[in-house]
């Protein structure tokens, strides 16, 4: 009985997860500017691929994004490793802050920090700050994820390797890692998200050239019903997800 | 401790590999998190500057502004709303874990399925479930079409509304641990359960739940603190007419101007939930992190 | 492992665009202040790239801007924030050599009273808080005390800006918009609790959606906002309250850290030529700040009763002050006590 109510109940809780998709979706139809339906148009999608600030803003999310993800995952899960093997209170200290500050605190004290860095160094706010402070933020849930996965592991077959002349790095690359790639692929999902959804920080970090996504997309939204918006949501929801059934199917292959 | 083995030459480095594991970590952090968290504790006992920033005139009364019970209040009904989200996102999220970890194939799509929608922007997914709640939205719509109820109901501008943002919002908080925890779970020690009598629920109830409690611990750690600290849900779907302390936080660094007691406020709440997680879970020999 | 390279050099292969060479200009303004061409055509005529950036409020601005190395070369604060960022060094003094348009702007603006002889900025749009309203709504509201009625009771919306709302509740107790003193602000403070069970939300500009569709009944609103929505809902109405109200105006100020000085004087210059200004406000439904401009203007624009009122109502304005520290704490704390109520 329960193996037919838990495919259901997973439906159900997508259908609640992608519900708001479906609105925006069926509202960057509308040919109207507001919810009042007027007809269907395709002439919202025209103009968010024409508008020049959205495309670019898109294309500097996903490559901060990506950058961020790389970044924040290897050194995120390197230092769960460390963390699991002896227990380091500073840094666990640390980690355990990072996730407990509210983004505005973080955004503010890291402008802070390059505002003052860079009068000294005559630099701008740009990509790069964007990026590490995505990093900055990352790193804990990282952490948090592949370490909670460590916890569940059998420290015994390390201990084999070791004994069997593997040297402490061998045994990590080739007899716990590759048990540990699931959850290193949640935290990296995890971080990726983190990055391209962060508006907070983003918004006080990033220079002249540097607007994000979330940045344009706040502004637009906050204006009151730009119907672009929807059309870029559903877009990239679209388009990530035929390359998510797209990767799936060259994987089961 | 970690400086003194990287002083040491790259044989006995390799030796001793745990820092090279911990050291770029530990790097990120105190560049881009403890000096700047350093900078903020700097800030509080600075006074505000006029129009924002601070000015270099030392001084106390950030702290001492922050012993009222109007603050405590606020804290207070916070930590309620984050709370109740937080067991509401357990609930929610635990059997949909559960199914992704059992699933047999198309994990990594079902996993993609949870994430998608938080590829775009939160706020609009915001303004989509204030569009669906109102008195004129779309849930309203329906069941009045169908009959089902008269009058619109108030589904939004209230605690509800933000309970429901908070666990939309923070839902792949939770998965994502819990899934990482339970795909790890030997199917063999379910088979053995099955094997001695047990029924399904008895195997998830004495089995699998206590095998995935790191990953139970993990999540709600991440969606209580999120939500102790989110200011835009609560804003948005509560209509605005409560203070929570995010927002309450968010307002000293944009309409108030008061970077210091900004940085007061957040340093203190940040150290009473440390404060809280190490109490709780301090005790036990498994630490969070 | 190989999904997750091929998407990383999608991506960066998309990051990499073209560095656009040759002079640039940084221009940071409010949303839905320019037309289409406005911007492209300013690039053609003058050769230079624009990169023009946008914000919502000011202190998120401020905030940028205030380090002193922010980047940008032209922004636009609200006037009240113009004398802070004198304060703070921020400004440049204007050239009003190469702003031959300057005499563009409508004499009252020419006169800032936050600037009088325009040393530092040049008014560029301005806006006023008011009342939206449904025509279901009879006998139609005049006054900030007409919010407090009861009739309205869960249909009704304020906008969530301390200012704005203390503002109307010392509109509406006789007092001025920027008062100070702690008893008058206790005062206005008892009225928005009193208010506050009759308000379904406090909310900007995404209650517009909602007055639309006919959710809320009356708000407080900007009018320019209220414009938008009138567009879409003819049937709505704007009305300035009969005991005041709050006026802004959002300025162009060049920035000190400024090192394109020529190129931003010529691009205010451009945006007080009569031609573009009537260009931006056919498009935007703004209020400029621009006499000429309007005159290009058909009436049915330029005489917008939401945008534009007659000179009268327009007397009962009063613009935003800065507010001193000490004043801005009392504000802010007694903006937290009502939202705690």
């Amino acid at each position: 009985m329960k193996t037919r109510l838990l495919p259901l109940y997973a439906a159900a809780v997508y259908l609640f997860l992608h519900l708001p998709m479906l609105v925006l979706a069926v509202f960057s139809l509308n040919s109207s500017r507001f919810t009042v339906w007027e007809g269907i148009s395709l002439k919202w999608y025209r103009a968010a691929l024409a508008d020049q600030q959205l495309m670019e803003a898109t294309s500097n999310s996903l490559a901060i994004a990506f950058a961020a993800t790389l970044i924040s995952t290897t050194v995120g899960t390197l230092c769960a490793y460390g963390l699991w093997r002896r227990h380091s209170g500073w840094i666990s200290g640390s980690l355990v802050l990072s996730l407990v500050t509210p983004e505005i605190v973080m955004g503010i004290a890291l402008l802070a920090l390059f505002q003052w860095v860079f009068r000294n160094l005559g630099a701008h706010l740009g990509m790069h700050t964007v990026i590490l402070a995505h990093v900055s933020f990352c790193i804990a849930y990282v952490v948090v994820v592949v370490l909670a996965r460590l916890r569940t592991f059998d420290r015994s077959l390390e201990e084999a390797a070791l004994d069997l002349g593997a040297s402490e790095w061998q045994a990590f690359l080739r007899v716990t890692l590759p048990s540990l790639y699931p959850a290193v692929g949640a935290a990296a999902l995890l971080a990726f998200t983190l990055s391209f959804d962060d508006y907070v920080i983003t918004s006080l970090v990033s220079g002249v050239d540097s607007e994000t996504l979330p940045m344009v997309l706040y502004a637009m939204a906050r204006r009151g019903g730009n119907p672009e918006v929807n059309a870029i949501s559903t877009l990239i929801v679209f388009g990530l997800g035929v390359l998510i059934l797209a990767s799936e199917r060259l994987q089961t292959r | 401790m970690c400086g003194g083995t990287i002083m040491m030459n790259w044989r006995s480095r390799l030796a001793e590999p745990r820092s090279l594991f911990l050291a770029p970590a530990g790097l990120f952090l105190v560049a881009l998190f403890l000096v700047p968290l350093a900078i903020l504790l700097y800030y509080t006992f600075l006074q505000r500057g006029a129009y924002g920033g601070v000015l270099p005139a030392f001084t106390l009364e950030n702290w001492q502004r922050l012993v009222d019970p109007l603050y405590a209040g606020i804290l207070y009904r916070t930590s309620l709303v984050a709370l109740v989200s937080t067991l509401i996102c357990l609930l929610l999220g635990f059997p949909l874990a559960l199914f992704i970890a059992r699933a047999e194939r198309h994990r990594n799509l079902y996993l993609h399925l949870v994430m998608l929608p938080f590829w775009t922007s939160f706020l609009v997914r915001t303004y989509a479930w204030m569009f669906l709640l109102r008195d004129t939205g779309l849930v309203n719509t329906v069941l009045q079409a169908t009959g089902i109820i008269k009058e619109p109901l108030p589904l939004l501008y209230n605690y509800g509304a933000v309970v429901l943002g908070l666990v939309y919002g923070y839902l792949p908080f939770m998965v994502l641990p819990l899934y990482a925890t339970l795909e790890r779970i030997d199917k063999s020690l379910l088979d053995a359960a099955a094997d001695l009598g047990a029924k399904p629920l008895q195997t998830l109830w004495r089995v699998t739940l206590p095998l995935s409690a790191p990953g139970i611990a993990a999540g709600c750690v991440l969606v209580f603190i999120a939500c102790l600290g989110a200011y835009l849900t609560p804003d948005l779907l509560g209509g605005g007419k409560t203070i929570l302390a995010g927002t309450l936080i968010q307002n000293q660094f944009t309409n108030a101007r008061d970077w210091p007691f900004g940085a007061a406020l957040s340093l203190s709440m940040m150290a009473l939930v440390v404060g809280m997680l190490y109490a709780g879970i301090g005790r036990r020999k498994e630490r969070l992190l | 492992m190989n999904r997750r390279l091929f998407l990383m050099g999608v991506a960066g292969a998309a990051g990499c665009s073209p560095a656009r060479r040759g002079p640039r200009l940084n221009v940071f303004n409010w949303s839905n202040y320019v037309a289409e061409e406005t911007i492209p055509r300013f690039e053609r005529e003058s050769g230079v790239h624009v990169r023009y950036g946008v914000f919502e409020s000011n202190e998120e601005m401020l905030a940028r801007v205030l380090s002193g190395n922010s980047g940008w070369d032209v922004v636009f604060p609200s006037h009240y924030y113009i004398q802070p960022m004198i304060e703070n060094g921020l400004l440049l003094p204007l050239e009003h050599g190469s702003l031959p348009h300057l005499n563009a702007l409508e004499p009252r603006f020419r006169n800032a009273p936050w600037d009088p002889t325009l040393q530092y900025c040049v008014p560029y749009m301005w806006g006023a808080s008011g009342i939206l309203y449904s025509p279901k709504l009879s006998p139609a509201p005049k006054a900030w005390a007409d919010l407090w009625d009861d009739r309205l009771r869960g249909r009704l919306t304020m906008l969530d800006d301390p200012a704005e709302v203390l503002g109307a509740c010392l509109k509406k107790l006789g007092h001025s918009l920027n008062a100070t003193e702690e008893p008058v602000l206790r005062q206005a403070q008892a009225e928005a609790i009193r208010q506050k069970p009759l308000i379904q939300a406090y909310l900007n500009a995404e209650v517009r959606d909602q007055m639309v569709a006919g959710d809320v009944l009356a708000s407080q609103l900007w009018a320019t906002t209220a414009q938008q929505a009138i567009d879409e809902a003819e049937q709505l109405r704007f009305v300035y309250p009969s005991e005041g109200f709050a006026v802004y105006a959002d300025c162009a100020v060049i920035l000190r850290e400024s090192r394109r000085i020529e190129l931003a004087h010529r691009f205010i210059d451009y945006l007080l030529r009569p031609e573009v200004a009537a260009e931006i406000v056919k498009e935007s439904r703004t209020a400029t700040a621009n006499g000429a401009a309007l005159q290009l203007l058909p009436p049915e624009i330029s005489h917008l009763p939401a945008l534009y009122p007659d000179a009268e109502t327009l007397s009962r304005g009063e613009w935003f002050a800065t507010m001193p520290a000490e004043a801005q704490r009392l504000r802010d704390r007694i903006w937290t006590e009502i939202k705690s109520a």
